[in-house]
């Protein structure tokens, strides 16, 4: 089903992706500017969206795979804008953008049919809440692998001594990059936990357990332990820069595989969602 | 009167600097100059003196068709006691739309010796306020000066010019960060007090570093700097503890052999924990072994891969100083037609007036008529005939301005129709006046 909201934010999304990609290529640092208004635009059209889709369906929208998919963009829009405005990144749009394009077009294309149904298991006040901190936490992570991207990439450029291109002066330092890598990954790691935890409060009052080691839930857990222990490594050894950037994508590409792998082929009561 | 600018002199291409120096002036002793200047050369109405290390010009005013480049150059020779032949191969000259292109070029900083330095722009708004100060610069001068600092604010916005570095200590500096966000809690440490590693220890310490220690073979000449850039100086012999500290290291030894190797620094990286460190080995034979640069989280710059840096931004700059050469020919353009309509000004004064004269006359003739009328409809009839003249007058001045009617010399069309007015208005008066004898009074 698409709402009204939908193309509106598709083109939004799709004309910031260009906007960034613009001032990538060496263009004016003008464009950076309305490709950061555009992504607002796009992320505040695809709240009405989700508004339309959650006030239909009771509670939050996320009753499929493709749903989530779908929210998930939609933080990670919203966190990508904090990042490139209050951390002044404009060059992490042009990751983001594409990205949020990319995931909201599908769900244009494959959910035109589908009515809302939500399961009568998970009409509770707890499924915004552990859905949204879970998401939310993905949101971040998709975030710090994109500045550990660009880490990487410019990393190498430094090291290979070919640095200075014009557009270079709009690009962050790698320390701050290192920096706001590991802000976002100690974020998305909180939001995880917290996900965990009210996930197994909800769990126990739906099923009377905490926890049934379903796949979605075995999964979580590793992940939560791989970023655990990212974040251990760069406390005690000093692991930053180059190998916490390279580590910072490592992970994430786990994470992708289990989101995608489990939803699609393990869902469990998580109902197509892992989250 | 129809004025054009000119401008002669020498620059940092045409002259070495044994000629410039011995034609540059004093930032004190221009204005004086200028009186001086105007005096000796009467023909010159507005005149200003362009002097920096890269060039001696004077920028002047003078009607179309005077020649005064042989008198300017007459006076520079005279003035700073040099022949002219000492200088004159050097010499160039430009007039109109060349000379003030040059102008805009020069303010842009496309004719600097580093194009896109930003000094010039600085010494050229000086240039203008000598001018202005001794008295000799008019209106053509001042608009000529204003749009030159307009065109070169525009072509600093518009290009990236001015990016980049273009100088090995301000690579340095400027690499320095892109690796640390901030250098006010990073340590500095120079092994060797060669004097390029002051330079861009001073360039770094002018964005704020926290600390700066100094090592050098000869103890004294450490304590020497380290006193001079408030800095702490190290005994050579016991350096290498203090090396986990640095974030940035700066090699200016002469050494035959590196001082700093792979496996000692990897053991400094870790005792650092990974905190980035940039080398900066300006030694040659090179201070610190190439191979350090793969070391992780430590960014190796020796001084090739530092002058590569300050190549390919001059390249950079080079291209966009073609951007900028199109922003200038436009706005010469726009200062030319803007030059061009000052001429037109004592003509359209004229027909302004004839075709006044015209309607007061008209409104004498029935003078008695409109008494006879109330005041209100008096007041309808002036205005009527005063929109009536000022549509023909609109009509026919814009017509001349772009044109219209053929002749693309406006102030010859405009001279054609001041003429026409002006004869009318004779026999109108019924005095009949001899044209040509009037062609000596023109404003």
């Amino acid at each position: 089903m698409n709402t009204v909201w939908l193309i509106p934010a598709l083109a939004c999304y799709a004309l910031s992706a260009a906007g960034f990609a613009m001032e990538r290529a060496g263009l004016h640092g003008r464009f950076a500017r309305w490709a950061v208004l555009l992504l607002g635009g796009g992320a505040l059209l695809q709240t009405g969206d989700l508004l339309m889709r959650g006030i239909q369906a009771g509670n939050v929208p996320v009753t499929n795979f493709a749903q989530a998919l779908v929210f998930l963009a939609w933080l990670t829009a919203l966190a990508g804008l904090v990042v490139i405005v209050h951390l002044r990144m404009p060059v992490i749009g042009v990751y983001v953008a594409p990205i949020v394009f990319i995931v909201v077009t599908l769900q244009a294309a494959t959910m035109r049919q589908t009515r809302l149904t939500m399961p009568q298991s998970l009409r509770s006040a707890w499924l915004p809440v552990h859905v949204t901190l879970a998401l939310l936490g993905y949101a971040l992570f998709v975030l710090a692998a994109g500045v550990s991207l660009v880490y990487l990439v410019y990393e190498k450029r430094l090291k290979a001594k070919r640095p200075l291109r014009p557009t270079d002066e709009r690009t962050p330092s790698l320390e701050k990059l290192d920096r706001i890598n590991y802000r976002l990954l100690g974020w998305g790691f909180l939001m995880l936990s917290l996900a965990i935890v009210t996930g197994s409060i909800w769990a126990d009052a739906t099923w009377g357990r905490f926890w049934s080691w379903e796949p979605a839930e075995s999964w979580t857990l590793i992940i939560w332990f791989l970023y655990a222990g990212l974040l251990e490594s760069r406390l005690t050894v000093g692991w930053r820069g180059r190998r916490a950037a390279a580590l910072t994508i490592a992970v994430f590409t786990v994470l992708v595989g289990s989101f995608v792998g489990v939803s699609l082929m393990a869902p469990g009561k998580h109902g197509g969602n892992f989250g | 009167m129809r004025e054009t600018l000119f401008i002669l002199g020498v620059n940092h291409r045409t002259a070495p600097v044994a000629v410039r120096e011995r034609l540059a002036y004093a930032e004190d002793e221009i204005v004086a100059a200028l009186v001086r200047l105007k005096e000796s050369a009467p023909a010159i109405n507005e005149v200003a003196l362009i002097s920096t290390c890269n060039r001696v010009e004077i920028m002047g005013v003078t009607a179309v068709g005077t020649r005064v480049q042989d008198e300017a150059a007459e006076f520079l020779a005279g003035d700073r006691g040099v022949g002219v032949a000492a200088f004159g191969p050097a010499l160039y000259h430009h007039e109109a739309r060349a000379a003030v292109r040059h102008l805009f070029r020069v303010g842009a900083s496309l004719d600097s010796m580093v194009v896109g330095e930003p000094q010039i722009l600085g010494q050229l708004k000086n240039a203008y306020a000598r001018a202005a100060a001794a008295g000799t610069a008019g209106l053509v001068l001042h608009r000529a000066f204003h749009k030159a600092f307009s065109v070169a604010k525009r072509v600093r916005k518009a290009t990236l010019i001015g990016h980049g570095s273009v100088s090995v200590s301000s690579a340095a500096v400027s690499l320095a960060a892109k690796i640390f966000d901030t250098l006010a809690n990073k340590t500095v440490m120079l092994i060797g007090a060669g004097q390029m590693a002051e330079l861009t220890a001073r360039n770094l310490k002018r964005l704020g570093i926290q600390s700066l220690l100094i090592t050098s073979r000869t103890f004294e000449n450490a304590v020497a700097l380290a006193r001079k850039l408030d800095g702490t100086a190290v005994p050579f012999d016991s350096f290498r503890p203090y090396l986990k500290l640095a974030d940035v290291v700066i090699g200016s030894l002469s050494a035959v052999e590196p001082v700093i190797g792979p496996e000692e620094f990897e053991g400094v990286i870790r005792e650092r924990r990974y905190r980035p460190v940039f080398m900066i080995d300006l030694g040659v034979p090179r201070n610190f072994d190439h191979r350090l640069n793969e070391l992780e989280n430590v960014y190796l710059y020796d001084i090739d891969d530092l002058s590569a840096v300050v190549q390919e931004s001059i390249g950079d700059r080079e291209r966009e100083a073609e951007k900028a050469e199109s922003i200038v020919d436009l706005e010469v353009e726009s200062f030319l037609k803007w030059l061009d309509g000052l001429d037109l000004v004592p003509a359209i004064k004229d027909i302004r007036t004839s075709v006044e004269q015209l309607r007061e006359l008209e409104l004498e003739r029935h003078r008695a008529w409109l008494a006879s009328l109330g005041p209100g409809e008096r007041e309808r009839i002036e205005s009527m005939t005063r929109g009536l003249v000022n549509k023909l007058l609109h009509r026919i001045l814009s017509g001349i301005r772009d044109g219209r009617a053929g002749i693309p010399d406006s102030v010859y069309a405009a001279e054609i129709a001041r003429r026409l007015f002006s004869a009318e208005l004779a026999i109108e008066g019924g005095v009949l006046i001899d044209d040509d004898s009037d062609e000596d009074d023109e404003p």
